[in-house]
């Protein structure tokens, strides 16, 4: 492996991040070019935690934008203080600024708040990193107007002017693929598919997370949610439910996994009624079978 | 002469540049600015390691996932195998078999080759009433002259309903809030007094339609006039999903982007092969809520499925499929071109099976029968 990957893969061990060769490569990449990164993969394996380990890495501020349908410039961008605006001017009604220097001065920078994607370009000292959550969530009209942003990395607001990004922000962005993305904003983009981990790197993230676990309930839940990921259940359980379930289980101080603590701790993997009908007309005992053979 | 690899250039950046040509011409979105980074990265010291140099060769050229298996694949072919061979594990990538229009697709032509049954009905077409008399004529039953006709006339019609559609949704939009910034702005000449407030007016909502359409044997007579309602749909529908089914399901979104239709209609017979085959409705349908139905349904889309019910698979697998896209979806519309016909009951076991999931279960033989869906999709 060359060195400066092993050195991203060493540095986000020690942050508690299990990262294989192919994601530091990625990361490496991405500092390097300067170019945003677009992670897609299923929900719960980890795409938002990149970001937050990233930005640890790199010893510098996250930014966070969560999408959602109907998010608008407005709230990612910037805004005005209105009601402070409006307070300004009945204060200075009485006194003797032309209208030309009122104006500018409710324009100012005092009556700025900016919201994620500003702040994220006004970095003063060190390129924060920028995530944009779930950009499958917002509409089309504003993945076009980060196509704008992500390629320039400037804001223009037409009362203020525009504003240019001094140190570019290290721009991640991650999808569930609930909304096909545009193929202008993909070729943008460094792409990534984080797809689930392999039964080693999985028990490794377990032990990272709860380092007292005992090594056989750990091996035990991995091996029943490698089982589950197979069943075809509406919502198949990420790494976040796995974690979620050692910890119950853990927590409840079971010492190995059982058909007695399996279906007390279920609500932590089987996250749908159809699902827990599925299962439970299976046989939690059967799935249990199957995870214990080779 | 032999595939190109990395041997067959002079030094390494000129191999480099050869890979992103080998990798555009095998259908990977590779542009210039990608075979630059491709340099910059090799430059970068990742070339060093190979697993390295493809990780990062991976991410810059691929833009999903389905892409990043096909360059896998390239990946070994340029560049050689590594070490240990793992040829036998990268996934073979199913490329869509471009094949040259043959016989099936005549039914996407609109030339369906039965040539006996279609004149009796057709042919008592004629005058000035005549378009009133088509409009009523089971799809299945006309003669080629008129389906020419026809054609042009569904097309003028359903664009017509589109462009009805179009405004509905305009014009019921509610005022909403205050908007301050316009307020402000408005407001300027009144010295900052407050006078005209400006409302922000709300956002249409975003329309979702998903179609599926049958287009095995049964359906061939149907099926070409559907595809053209599913095409002159999209100009209202900010989204459409589209897909065929007979054997397998096929997703058939991508091609109805292009705006020539001969163009469409020369595109998905090329790349589409389960026409004019056998019908497992359920197992389609099982394929689509898998794959498909996560990306596709949310609370505010519409299904269709276009479809004469003559199921060969399981009537329990079908019911069940349905009952979980009728979950995941506003409502649940099914088309049976056979309801046109005199005396018709949902007997076939599919059909029945389906009946108690569908929100809306009407014909769609004849252009007026089409036409009567308007109120539903104005629902939307």
């Amino acid at each position: 492996m060359i060195k400066e990957i092993s050195s991203f893969v060493k540095s986000f061990d020690k942050l508690g991040y299990v990262a294989d060769e192919e994601l530091a490569t990625v990361l490496f990449l991405m500092t390097k070019l300067q170019k945003p990164l677009l992670l897609e993969g299923h929900p719960g394996v980890g795409k938002t935690e990149v970001a937050n380990i990233l930005a640890a890495h790199l010893g510098t501020e996250l930014i966070r934008l969560q999408c959602y349908e109907g998010l608008d410039v407005h709230s990612a961008v910037y805004e005005w203080n209105y009601q402070k605006q409006l307070l300004s001017i009945k204060i200075q009604e009485s006194n003797q600024k032309t209208d030309l220097e009122k104006e500018k001065h409710i324009f100012g920078k005092d009556f700025l708040m900016p919201r994620p994607l500003l702040k994220a370009i006004s970095g003063k000292d060190k390129p924060p990193v920028l995530l944009i959550d779930e950009i499958d969530r917002a509409d089309e009209e504003f993945e076009a107007f980060l196509l704008e942003l992500l390629s320039v990395y400037q804001i223009s607001i037409p009362e203020f002017g525009t504003i240019k990004a001094v140190h570019p922000p290290f721009v991640v962005l991650t999808s569930n693929r609930t909304r096909e993305l545009s193929e202008a904003l993909r070729r943008r983009c460094l792409y990534h598919w984080v797809g689930y981990p392999s039964f080693e790197k999985e028990i490794s993230i377990v032990r990272k997370h709860l380092p007292d676990i005992e090594q056989k309930l750990s091996e035990q839940v991995v091996k029943v949610i490698h089982v589950l990921r197979n069943k075809n259940l509406e919502k198949s359980p990420g790494i976040s439910e796995t974690l979620d379930w050692a910890m119950s289980l853990y927590a409840l101080g079971s010492k190995e996994l059982d058909e007695d603590s399996f279906s007390r701790t279920q609500g932590s993997v089987l996250k749908s009624f159809a699902d827990t009908e599925k299962m439970k007309a299976e046989g939690l005992s059967k799935v249990l079978e199957e995870a214990a053979s080779p | 002469m032999s595939k190109p690899n990395y041997q067959s250039h002079d030094n390494v950046s000129q191999s480099i540049l050869g890979f992103a040509a080998f990798a555009r011409a095998n259908e990977l979105n590779v542009g210039i600015r990608e075979a630059q980074e491709a340099l910059v990265v090799a430059s970068l010291g990742l070339i060093g390691d190979k697993e390295c140099f493809r990780y990062a060769l991976k991410s810059v050229f691929c833009s999903c996932e389905e892409n990043a298996q096909l360059f896998d694949k390239l990946f070994t072919e340029y560049w050689g195998r590594p070490k240990a061979s793992i040829r036998s594990n990268v996934p073979m990538k199913n490329l869509p078999k471009l094949k040259k229009p043959g016989q099936r697709s005549l039914v996407l032509m609109g030339k369906g080759d039965d040539k006996d049954a279609k004149e009796e009905e057709g042919k008592n077409v004629s005058g000035a009433n005549a378009a009133e008399q088509l409009r009523k004529t089971d799809f299945s039953r006309l003669s080629d002259l008129d389906s020419t006709y026809l054609e042009k006339l569904a097309m003028r019609l359903w664009k017509q309903m589109s462009r009805r559609l179009r405004k509905k949704l305009k014009n019921s939009n509610t005022k909403g809030r205050i908007d301050l910034r316009q307020t402000i702005r408005n407001n300027i000449s009144n010295g900052g007094s407050m006078l005209d407030l400006k409302l922000k007016q709300k956002k249409p909502n975003k329309n979702r339609l998903v179609i599926l359409l049958d287009v095995s044997g049964s359906m061939d007579k149907y099926s070409f006039f559907l595809l053209r309602f599913i095409l002159a749909l999209r100009s209202h529908f900010q989204k459409i999903e589209a897909f065929i089914f007979s054997t397998k399901l096929i997703r058939i979104t991508g091609f109805l982007q292009v705006k020539d239709l001969d163009k469409v209609l020369y595109l998905l017979s090329s790349n589409t092969d389960n026409w004019s085959s056998g019908t497992k409705i359920g197992e389609c349908l099982q394929g689509f809520n898998e794959t498909f139905a996560k990306r596709s349904l949310h609370g505010r889309s519409m299904t269709i499925i276009l479809s004469d019910g003559l199921d060969t698979g399981e009537p329990a697998l079908l019911a069940g499929e349905l009952g979980k896209i009728k979950r995941r979806t506003r409502k649940l519309i099914w088309l049976n071109p056979l309801k046109g016909m005199e005396g018709y009951q949902p007997l076939a076991r599919g059909m029945k099976a389906a009946l108690p999931e569908i929100d809306v279960f009407r014909s769609a033989h004849s252009l007026d029968s089409i036409l009567e869906l308007e109120k539903y999709l104005a629902d939307v």
